[in-house]
């Protein structure tokens, strides 16, 4: 599991883990994500249950485990948090931040010890050590409880599936191009997104926001100018294709 | 590969249950022959007598049947929570010998991990003695079933006009009986097989 840090400011930081050279064949390749600050720690839709002993393995390279004191699901899909009877296991005082509308299937992954924070439609924000963590709203990108991190001090927001590409596990970790990267997105927003609604709510909001760094659940992270480049791109993009 | 515990305890439960259903027949089978009996009168007292056993014994298998279902599926959740302890502790050592960073902060995960690997280990051990015992026991009544079977026969030969009538609800009694040690023997087969791979 590769580790890879997006952003530090004394004890403030982002970790991307992901392009596992050992991973599973056969089953997608996810970025991961840690942000830490002072003496807790957040991990940003920790995986899959395959991806459970590398992830954490990497994560302790880090912090210690008493310091992981929150998880996010964005969503309810198994990569995103199919491990978490495991965690459960591992982080028994943590808690789960996760759309309110998923907590009674999300437990379905087994969930004794750590507890459920369910993230009401409108967001929410959450302190974590010294800084401010905002949910924001992205139902229906793809799933129709759906959440993304924006860290206003670290200008990072982190988009789920929103910004995702299919690629190799060796593909470069920026987008250098958008006119070659678009492709490799293309078809995962028009099949995945159901919503061209919610897609044009989603970006009227995200423009808003400052952003130095746009990073999706798979494949490449976007930095300016490709960040509004994206928005462009995605805000022209016909989507919930499959009924066509 | 052998099969994990917890499909093994649901398959046994599974097979119990089938055994309860058969044997709510077989006191469907005691109510109409104690009808049959009432209405044939004085030549079927003896089997009238019979039928009282065998609405005992229909009740008793229910009964035994509905614990052992009970065990079962006790067995198979804490079969469950065993396998999701072993998987934690095993991702826990696999850890270990990845490197040694942070890992006193893992100590009290992976200790109670350890620990509640081993309780529910003893607790299933337990639940499979019990569940031994409780399918040797249905064995008894199973040779019990046979015995009223074959009375059954006998008391049926002797009921002039009701005989043929009586004697369908004989061979009724002997069919639900087969039933019933063939759903405990696969049981118990399984069980057999369980305890042979530990």
């Amino acid at each position: 599991m590769l580790a890879t840090t997006l952003y530090e400011d004394g004890d403030h930081r982002w970790i991307m883990f992901g392009r596992d050279p050992n991973k599973t064949e056969g089953i997608i390749d996810t970025n991961q994500y840690l942000i830490q600050s002072g003496n807790q720690a957040i991990l940003l839709d920790p995986g899959g249950i395959e991806l459970f002993a590398p992830m954490l393995s990497a994560v302790l390279k880090f912090v210690p485990a008493e310091k992981i004191t929150h998880l996010f699901a964005s969503h309810q899909d198994p990569d995103i948090i199919s491990s978490l009877g495991l965690w459960d296991q591992a982080l028994p005082n943590a808690k789960l931040y996760s759309p309110w509308l998923w907590e009674s299937f999300i437990r379905h992954f087994g969930m004794e010890r750590i507890e459920y924070c369910a993230i009401p439609d409108e967001g929410m924000t959450i302190n974590l050590g010294r800084i401010q963590l905002q949910f924001i709203p992205a139902h229906y990108l793809h799933s129709s409880g759906n959440f993304h991190v924006y860290d206003p001090k670290a200008g990072i927001l982190m988009s789920g599936d929103v910004g995702a590409a299919l690629e190799a596990t060796d593909a470069p970790i920026w987008v250098d191009n958008m006119a070659s990267h678009t492709p490799k997105m293309k078809k995962f927003h028009q099949r995945w997104m159901p919503s061209n609604e919610a897609k044009l709510d989603w970006i009227r909001r995200v423009r808003q926001l400052n952003i130095n760094i746009m990073a999706p659940q798979h494949g490449r992270l976007f930095q300016p100018p490709y960040v509004n480049e994206f928005l462009n791109w995605f805000e022209e993009l016909p989507v919930g294709i499959a009924i066509r | 590969m052998a099969t994990p515990i917890f499909v093994t305890a649901a398959s046994i439960a599974a097979e119990l249950h089938q055994a309860m259903l058969e044997a709510k027949g077989l006191a469907l089978t005691a109510k109409n022959a104690r009808a049959l009996a009432v209405r044939a009168g004085s030549k079927t007292v003896g089997f009238k007598a019979i039928t009282h056993f065998i609405d005992e014994l229909a009740s008793d298998i229910i009964r035994q049947s509905q614990y052992i279902n009970g065990v079962s599926e006790h067995l198979s959740q804490h079969a469950v929570a065993l396998w999701r302890a072993t998987m934690a502790a095993d991702k826990f050592e696999w850890i270990s010998g990845q490197h040694s960073t942070n890992l006193d902060s893992l100590q009290v995960a992976m200790k109670k991990s350890y620990e509640s690997r081993e309780v529910l280990s003893a607790q299933l051990s337990r639940g499979l003695r019990e569940l031994e015992q409780q399918l040797e026991e249905g064995d008894k009544h199973i040779r019990t079933a046979n015995l009223i079977a074959t009375s059954s026969k006998v008391e049926a030969a002797s009921a002039g006009d009701f005989r043929n009538q009586l004697e369908v609800i004989a061979q009724n009694i002997t069919e639900t009986a087969d039933k019933i040690r063939a759903h405990l023997s696969r049981a118990r087969n399984l069980l057999g097989q369980r305890q042979k791979h530990n």
